[in-house]
């Protein structure tokens, strides 16, 4: 049996109950007023259309395809700005849901957004051919002499090419790059699409309560953008001035970069959080990576780890010390502020050791009250598990490790050798029910350690989980 | 938590909905007063003593935008008048984006007899289009309704509305 105990269980826990963390609950209410909020402003988009006497226009079936086009349009525009908001990295939302899983809802609803403004283009064509009696062809081309109309078409365009864009990306056929530039031209398509709002149609005409409205989600969404996107970003990375201190390789196409800077000691990232790095030297000025520190933030030194999963990243081992880097964040929820529960059980595989690190070494534990799993198939994914002996040594945490490959067309979290030897999440963390299970790997290890926690009875808020692809 | 979220996530959506519905089906009939009140153009004519209603000193002069279509407000809005003078009245020019609307009326018999359009919306081949679609409607409504609280044309909203203008400021010179 591979389970070996790395440190010695401390005997007698004597677990003080972690007083009730109040912040967890009204996270939760956070989250429902936001996705209340997002569904509430998707009617409020019909209603702006209602409010303006809409309705009564629909007399017969061409009015009710214009009427249709027009809702669509409202709607479908109401989603990209809800989706620049979800990207804006606004802090209120990475605090409640994690900018993860905001982009993860962001992706869901660049499709039908789509698919909404193409309805609105199609049903407002069709609509108006059938009104003036004449084909949709004329009436394409008639609409293209129409103010602001040309511009329309254009957003419309470039809204296409982001979002199959984003597809293709998905499906790995596109680098990163082309892919991130191609995504800023939604900003200029969202923009495009603005004059022939406000003026062909009739809903958000001059002087309305919708048009104030509408400018008003159009500010705040490209505001947001700015300030927690640009502005904010700047700000502080020229506050601190970060310059590479340290690289070091700690196994084959691991590096560890240590970072230092002025005011680090108000710099609040906490550990079990990232940031999204860029590393200005010539070679990889245009890369930014979310990379998570794998040493909780002190006041003298800031360290990420990173292994080559890519040409990108690859090229950060050739980073020199002295080179300036610029960070946005830091981002992130897999931190000690969203426990739930007494116990913690942490779990780690791979490179999705770093934020564990930072997170075990910012949490005040008492002995007993924590459990470690570390995870790798061979003795190259060791890196930084000497590291966590010794937190968890200090901490009075029982740590174990499980070396080895999953076995073969099974979908488990386990290697081969602990799945014939029974062991089960409930055996490697005895408290589990009461605890707050972190998870950090790759994405079907943590899918399949998430299943079996489900199954063991955990509930969703007691899940933390970090993703690493993306 | 979760279920919770979607349940007042409906709820407040079809809230905000219903408001919305509410607001557009009052609104309509406001609208159609506002329409009526705008319609009487002050730089060519002193407010009549008839049919309007006092707010057409701080009415916007030409430019009117208005967005809602409106419905046929009730008959009462203009009270027949009995001073009208047979003869044409050209009424005043209503621009709007898509290019100017005037009218010209003919009264014979202290009736409203014709309305002709002098000119019409015609920036472009869409506006012609729509115009000529739109003229033969208003100026149908406009004789059976003898004034010009008349209904606006669906998809030619700009037009109609500079088209009640005109008419409104013609039939203001007629006395009718």
């Amino acid at each position: 049996m591979k389970l070996q105990t790395r440190a010695p269980r401390t005997t007698a826990p004597i677990l003080i109950p972690t007083p009730p963390r109040a912040s967890v609950p009204r996270r939760l209410r956070t989250q429902d007023a936001l996705i209340i909020t997002c569904w509430t402003s998707v009617a409020l988009a019909v209603t702006l259309y209602l409010s303006s006497g809409g309705a009564a226009t629909v007399t017969d079936i061409p009015s009710a395809f214009s009427a249709l086009g027009i809702v669509t349009g409202l709607v479908g525009t109401n989603l990209i700005l809800i989706m620049l908001i979800l990207a804006a990295r606004i802090p209120l939302i990475d605090r409640t849901v994690g900018q993860d899983v905001a982009i993860a809802f962001h992706r869901q609803l660049g499709k039908p957004a789509l698919y909404l403004i193409l309805g609105h283009a199609v049903l407002l064509t069709v609509g108006y051919a059938l009104t003036d009696g004449s084909n949709v062809v004329a009436e394409t081309l008639s609409l293209f002499n129409t103010p602001d109309l040309p511009l329309a078409y254009l957003g419309l365009g470039l809204l296409l090419a982001v979002v199959v864009s984003s597809v293709v990306a998905v499906q790995r056929h596109l680098s990163y790059e082309v892919w991130h530039v191609i995504h800023l031209l939604s900003y200029a398509a969202v923009l495009v699409a603005v004059p022939h709002q406000l003026s062909a149609g009739a809903v958000l005409a001059e002087g309305t309560v919708q048009r104030i409205y509408w400018i008003a989600l159009y500010v705040l969404a490209f505001g947001a953008i700015g300030i927690y996107r640009f502005v904010l970003p700047s700000v502080s990375s020229l506050r601190h001035g970060l310059r590479v201190t340290a690289v070091t390789t700690i196994a084959p196409g691991v590096v560890s970069i240590s970072l230092s800077g002025r005011h680090l000691a108000r710099f609040t990232g906490a550990g079990g959080q990232y940031a999204v790095w860029r590393f200005w030297t010539g070679a990889t000025w245009w890369h930014a990576h979310p990379l998570s520190f794998s040493a909780a933030p002190n006041t003298a030194t800031l360290r990420i780890t990173v292994r080559d999963l890519g040409a990108g990243s690859r090229s950060l081992a050739g980073v020199r010390p002295g080179t300036r880097v610029s960070f946005e964040g830091p981002y992130g929820i897999f931190t000690d502020r969203v426990r739930s529960s007494p116990y913690l059980a942490v779990m780690a595989a791979g490179i999705g050791i770093t934020p564990v690190r930072a997170l075990l070494e910012h949490s005040p534990l008492h002995p007993g009250e924590a459990t470690i799993l570390l995870r790798g198939s061979d003795q190259n994914q060791t890196y930084l598990w000497d590291e966590m002996g010794a937190l968890a040594h200090r901490s009075g945490s029982t740590i174990y490790s499980m070396m080895g490959h999953r076995p073969r067309g099974l979908d488990t979290w386990m290697s081969a050798q602990a799945l014939s030897s029974g062991v089960t999440l409930t055996s490697v963390f005895p408290h589990l029910r009461q605890s707050d299970l972190y998870v950090c790997g790759p994405q079907t290890w943590t899918d399949a350690v998430v299943r079996d926690a489900r199954h063991a009875g955990l509930r969703p808020q007691q899940i933390h989980v970090e993703r690493f692809d993306w | 938590m979760r279920k919770r979220a979607v349940y007042a996530s409906i709820l407040s959506s079809a809230a905000v909905l219903a408001v919305g519905w509410q607001i557009g089906t009052m609104g309509t009939a406001q609208t159609s007063v506002v329409a009526a009140t705008t319609a009487s153009d002050p730089a060519t004519t002193p407010p009549s003593t008839s049919g309007s209603n006092g707010a057409t000193a701080e009415a916007p002069s030409d430019t009117t935008t208005t967005d809602t279509p409106t419905t046929p407000p009730d008959t009462t809005t203009t009270a027949p008048a009995t001073a009208a003078t047979d003869g044409t009245y050209t009424g005043a020019s209503a621009s709007t984006r898509f290019g100017n609307v005037q009218v010209q009326i003919t009264v014979a018999g202290g009736q409203l007899t014709e309305v002709t359009a002098l000119q019409l919306t015609d920036s472009d081949g869409k506006s012609v289009q729509i115009s000529n679609r739109a003229a033969p409607v208003l100026r149908e409504e406009a004789l059976t309704a003898q004034s010009a609280a008349i209904q606006t044309v669906s998809g030619a909203t700009y037009t109609s509305e500079a088209y009640i203008t005109s008419l409104q400021s013609a039939l203001d010179q007629a006395g009718l």
